[in-house]
């Protein structure tokens, strides 16, 4: 990748900007470089891949990264990604906020090596999703991360988070990362599943889907042979109740989806995976149209054929555009670019749309697949069996469910979840409401009885990442 | 722990850590350092419990400890899952947090 001095234009001033770089944003500069466009490319991680492809560092030599489980096309992506020209790439870097300039956009930055901002005349908002928050009493105690904060940490840092892991989901990622662990030389506690056994069996009912979609769903059930094989438990039908321990974790105690307690499993980790939730406070701070993300929950930017947002030269691309997998994120990658192209008029409309075609019938086959699995994972009836009135619903601001209950018993007409967020402080922490709202919206769309896609979200603001002042001076 | 299997390190680095000394290896985060050296608490919250890295991806900011490049300095706030261990760091965790 070369640096940014070729074309006349100046320095921090590009064609397009993106935001992020995993598998939507490497397709999309893939696809536009050729033309002679000047990128950047910004994200947070030092180098690119998005969360799927957590590169190790440049100081480790790791044989064999990520050589089983169906990730090569992606790494030919990243291969051809690290050699394009006419892409600049900032990494470590925050993005705070997206705004009109001067008849272009700006993105406002944060990062050691990045300059304050950086302008273009188009962005593409390719920013990912996060996990799922599943909150339950004990949650917030040191050892209990997230399965995706798990695998990067092994996949990427090559350190196993735990000398004991138990998972609890709903997602079948946590049987390939707890194949990950086990084969990595660390010991897995067991991996327990909020669905019945019975579930399992539904993926008969879309076998036409699932075989043309092997990859995550295979690698899953191999991953549970290898488990089993390893005399590894995996249980059904169970939540966490509660996580023990004095200031650390030491064990959890689980549950039946009816409530009944079940074992206390010995642990000093648990890997949480209920499902992913778009990463969009960037565009909906802008003023971006969005709209509830089921079944896992958070707000998906809603957008046209060409993956065009509501506003004006902002593109969105990948699970930013709904939680979908990386096959999803790199096709709207690639329509987003052409879309880019054919606007730019760099391409004509009749090109454009051949080249669509085959995009459009994969994106079709992608979100079959991706509602299939989401029809079988859905964690709604899990969520509201693990949280209960202690637990702390918001991590930063100390919120409890019961507090959030008092508050809307004190304040009749006031519901809305913003409303909560005022009264409460539930939302105002650093994480930007990222692991809160979900839940205060399921609370609040539950109590009113109303259905949970008219449900309103906290506004997004500026700064989209919680920074230090001095580096906003 | 660290894996072992097919991994090749970069060079040690030693940095401080709460006043003592620490180990890690270039490219690691202070994430990782910090889970290897046996450090399991990061912070406090306001009511003194413990927190650590959650989410390993920058998102959730529980894993946030200070860092001063001198002993007297005035330190910075930083994502430990973000921020790689370099040489001669200075490293505070699990300080009361007035936020």
């Amino acid at each position: 990748m070369t640096s940014d001095r070729a074309s006349g234009v100046a320095e921090n001033e590009y064609d397009v900007a993106v935001v992020g770089g995993g598998p939507a944003a490497m397709a999309f500069a893939r696809t536009v470089a050729p033309y002679g466009l000047k990128l950047v490319v910004l994200d947070e991680q030092p180098r690119p891949g998005g969360q799927i492809l957590r590169q190790p560092p440049r100081e480790f030599t790791v044989t064999g990264w990520l050589a089983s489980g169906g990730y090569d096309g992606l790494k030919r992506l990243l291969g051809r990604f690290d050699g394009l020209d006419g892409v600049r790439w900032i990494g470590s870097t925050s993005v705070l906020g997206l705004s009109p300039a001067d008849g272009g956009l700006e993105l406002s930055l944060a990062g050691l090596d990045a300059p304050r901002a950086v302008r273009a005349r188009r962005v593409l908002v390719a920013t990912g999703c996060q996990e799922l928050a599943a909150p339950f009493p004990g949650w917030t105690m040191p050892g209990v991360m997230t399965a995706g904060g798990v695998q990067t940490l092994l996949k990427s840092q090559q350190f196993i988070a735990g000398d004991r892991i138990l998972f609890c989901g709903v997602h079948p990622l946590q049987l390939i990362v707890a194949d990950q662990v086990t084969s990595a030389g660390g010991t897995v506690a067991g991996v327990v599943f909020a669905q019945p056994w019975s579930s399992a069996w539904g993926l008969a009912r879309y076998a036409g889907t699932a075989l043309s979609n092997l990859g995550l769903l295979g690698q899953a059930a191999r991953a549970m042979i290898r488990l089993r094989r390893r005399g590894v438990p995996i249980l059904f039908g169970q939540v966490p109740r509660r996580a023990l321990g004095g200031d650390v974790l030491e064990a959890v105690e689980l549950q039946s989806l009816a409530g009944e307690a079940r074992s206390a499993i010995a642990c000093d980790g648990l890997a949480l995976c209920y499902g992913f939730t778009p990463q969009s406070e960037l565009p909906r701070s802008a003023g971006a149209d969005f709209a509830w993300d089921e079944p896992y929950g958070g707000w998906r930017v809603v957008h046209d054929a060409w993956m065009r947002s509501s506003l004006p030269g902002v593109q969105v691309a990948g699970e930013v555009t709904g939680v979908g997998g990386a096959v999803k994120s790199t096709i709207e990658g690639e329509i987003a670019a052409l879309g880019l192209l054919r606007d730019e008029g760099l391409i004509s409309e009749g090109e454009a749309q051949a080249r669509a075609r085959p995009l459009a019938r994969a994106h079709r086959d992608v979100l079959a697949f991706a509602a299939m699995l989401k029809a079988l994972t859905s964690p709604g009836l899990a969520l509201s069996k693990m949280a209960c009135d202690e637990t702390m619903i918001c991590r930063c601001e100390m919120v409890r469910l019961a507090d959030l209950k008092a508050a809307r018993a004190q304040n009749v007409q006031v519901g809305r979840p913003s409303a909560l967020k005022l009264l409460t402080r539930a939302g105002m922490g650093l994480c930007g409401a990222r692991n809160c709202e979900c839940a205060v919206v399921r609370y609040v769309a539950a109590a009113d009885g109303r259905p949970i896609e008219a449900a309103d979200a906290f506004t997004a603001r500026f700064p989209t990442r919680s920074t230090s002042i001095a580096s906003l001076l | 722990m660290r894996a072992i299997q097919g991994v090749a390190r970069g060079p040690a680095i030693r940095f401080t850590v709460d006043g003592r000394a620490v180990e890690a290896f270039a490219g690691e985060t202070l994430a990782t350092a910090l889970l290897a050296a046996g450090i399991r608490v990061f912070r406090r919250d306001q009511e003194g419990g413990g927190r650590a890295p959650y989410c390993n991806m920058g998102a959730c900011y529980e894993c946030l400890v200070w860092v001063s490049e001198a002993p007297s300095g005035p330190g910075v706030r930083v994502r430990a899952c973000l921020t790689p261990a370099r040489a001669d760091m200075i490293v505070r965790t699990a300080a009361a947090d007035d936020l």
